[in-house]
C-alpha cells in the first residue's frame, strides 16, 4: 500500500498459515475468531471494500509438540480430531503429520496414513458441505468471542514495541512462545495435563515398535551427485547471467525480484546459489538468542 | 557446594529451525540452578564449539531434528579434540533412532535423549556429570 497500491488489487490473493492443536473447541474458536478479526481490521483499517479482500484464507498444519514418541499410533488419532477442528473452524487446505514425525522424517506409510485421514475427513464425513457448522453454539461463540479479546490486547500489545518486527526484534514473540512450550513441557510432567500414553495409561512396553525411515549417507551423496549433474548439463552462462540480473534487482528497491527469480529457476541456478546471491546484497539474518 | 553454577551451552546446528525442545531444555536447566547459554539457530560444528570454548562451559547440549545428526554430532566431536575441550560433558538430544544413538556414544558424546524424555532425567543427567567434571578439572 505505501507503493500506491489499492488494497482489493493484492488482498484478495492473501493467505495465512494455522496450527492446529489438541484443544478441540479452542482451535475451531481461535480460526472463528482470526477470522473475524482479519475482516474487521481489513474494512476498518486498510478500507478494503472487495468482499474477498475480506476472507481470510488460511492453511492448517496439525500440531507436531502434541505427537508423542510412546505408543506412536496414538498420533493417528490426534491427527485427525485437529484436522477435524482446522475443518469445522474454516480452514482451505490441511497437512496432516505423519505419526511417527516425532521419531524421524515420516515413512511412506505413515505419511499414506496421514493423507487418507485428510480424504476421510474430506470424502466421507461430509463436514465439508457446510460452512461454520458452529456458529449460533453458546460455548463456541463464547469462546471465539473470549478469544478475539485476547487477540486484540496481544494485538496491542505488539502496537506498543511499534510493530511486529520491533517485536521481533526485541525478543517478545519468541519469548511468549519459549515460555508458552516450557510451560506446557511442565504441565504435562506435573500430571496437570493429561497425555495418553506419556503421564497416562501407559503401557508395559514403551519402546517405539514400529518402523522408521533410515536416511543413509547413500541418500546424501546421490542427492549431491545429482546436482553436480544439473550444473554440469546446464547453459552455465546463461546461469550466471541470470544470478548476475538477480543480484542487480536486489541492488534496486523498486525492481520486483520474482520474474528474476523464476529466470534462475528457468536458468537451472540451484537453490544455494540463489540464496548466495542475494545473501551478498542483504546480509543474512542472525536471530536474536531468546529463551 | 558454594561453588560457581554449571554453564551449560545449548545448540542448535545447521539448517534446522526446530527449537522448541532446545528452549525447554534451556529452561529446565535454568531452574535448577545452572547459568545456560543458547547459541541461537543455524551454527556451524565450529562456532558452537568457540562458544563453549569462550563461555568456559562444562557442558554441551546439541539439538538436532534434521535428519543431518550423523554428520552434525562427529563433527563437534571432532573440534571439541581439536580445541583440546574433549572433557566437556557432551550431550545431544531430537529426532534420532536408536542405532544412531548408539553409534553417536561410541563416537563419545555422553547420552542421546529423544522425544519423550522427561525433563527431570535430563537435568540428573547434566548436574551429575558436570558435576563429576567439575571435581576432576576444578
Amino acid at each position: 500500500m505505501k507503493r500506491g497500491m489499492d488494497v482489493d488489487d493484492f488482498a484478495p490473493r492473501l493467505s495465512f498459515f494455522f496450527n492446529s492443536h489438541i484443544d478441540f473447541f479452542e482451535e475451531i474458536a481461535k480460526y472463528r475468531a482470526a477470522r473475524r478479526i482479519y475482516a474487521r481490521h481489513m474494512r476498518e483499517k486498510y478500507g478494503a471494500r472487495d468482499p474477498r479482500s475480506w476472507q481470510l484464507r488460511f492453511h492448517t498444519q496439525t500440531a507436531g509438540c502434541s505427537a508423542t514418541a510412546q505408543q506412536p499410533e496414538n498420533n493417528i488419532v490426534r491427527v485427525a480430531y485437529e484436522a477435524l477442528a482446522a475443518v469445522l473452524g474454516g480452514t482451505q487446505s490441511l497437512h496432516t503429520n505423519s505419526m511417527d514425525e516425532v521419531l524421524a522424517l515420516p515413512t511412506e506409510k505413515s505419511v499414506e496414513i496421514a493423507l487418507r485421514t485428510q480424504q476421510v475427513l474430506a470424502y466421507e464425513t461430509n463436514v465439508t458441505s457446510v460452512v461454520d457448522p458452529l456458529g449460533g453454539s453458546y460455548y463456541v461463540e463464547a469462546l471465539t468471542a473470549e478469544m478475539e479479546r485476547q487477540a486484540e490486547s496481544y494485538f496491542a500489545q505488539i502496537a506498543e514495541y511499534g510493530g511486529v518486527i520491533e517485536a521481533i526484534e526485541a525478543g517478545f514473540f519468541q519469548r511468549e512462545i519459549a515460555e508458552a512450550s516450557y510451560r506446557y513441557q511442565r504441565s504435562i510432567e506435573r500430571k496437570d495435563r493429561v497425555v495418553v500414553g506419556v503421564n497416562a495409561f501407559t503401557g508395559e512396553e514403551e519402546a517405539a515398535e514400529i518402523e522408521l525411515l533410515r536416511i543413509t549417507e547413500e541418500t546424501e551423496r546421490a542427492q549431491a551427485q545429482a546436482v553436480q549433474d544439473v550444473r554440469r548439463r546446464r547453459d552455465s552462462a546463461r546461469a550466471g547471467a541470470s544470478l548476475e540480473r538477480l543480484q542487480a534487482a536486489c541492488r534496486d528497491p523498486n525492481d520486483n525480484l520474482m520474474p528474476h527469480l523464476i529466470d534462475c529457476v528457468n536458468a537451472y541456478c540451484t537453490e544455494g546459489e540463489i540464496v548466495e546471491a542475494m545473501a551478498a546484497v542483504y546480509g543474512r539474518y542472525t536471530e536474536t538468542a531468546v529463551v | 557446594m558454594n561453588e560457581r553454577p554449571l554453564r551449560i551451552v545449548i545448540a542448535k546446528a545447521g539448517l534446522d529451525g526446530h527449537d522448541r525442545g532446545a528452549k525447554v531444555i534451556a529452561r529446565a536447566l535454568r531452574d535448577a540452578g545452572m547459568e545456560v547459554i543458547y547459541t541461537g539457530l543455524f551454527q556451524t560444528p565450529e562456532q558452537i564449539v568457540q562458544t563453549v570454548i569462550q563461555e568456559d562451559a562444562d557442558g554441551i547440549g546439541l539439538s538436532i531434528l534434521s535428519g543431518a545428526h550423523m554428520t552434525l554430532f562427529p563433527l563437534v566431536v571432532e573440534q571439541l579434540k581439536a580445541q583440546d575441550a574433549g572433557d566437556i560433558v557432551f550431550f545431544g538430544g531430537g529426532t534420532i533412532p536408536p542405532e544412531d544413538a548408539q553409534r553417536l556414544r561410541d563416537l563419545g558424546v555422553r547420552a542421546i535423549f529423544t522425544p519423550g524424555a522427561p525433563l527431570g532425567e535430563i537435568v540428573d543427567f547434566v548436574q551429575t556429570e558436570c558435576g563429576k567434571r567439575r571435581a576432576l578439572v576444578g
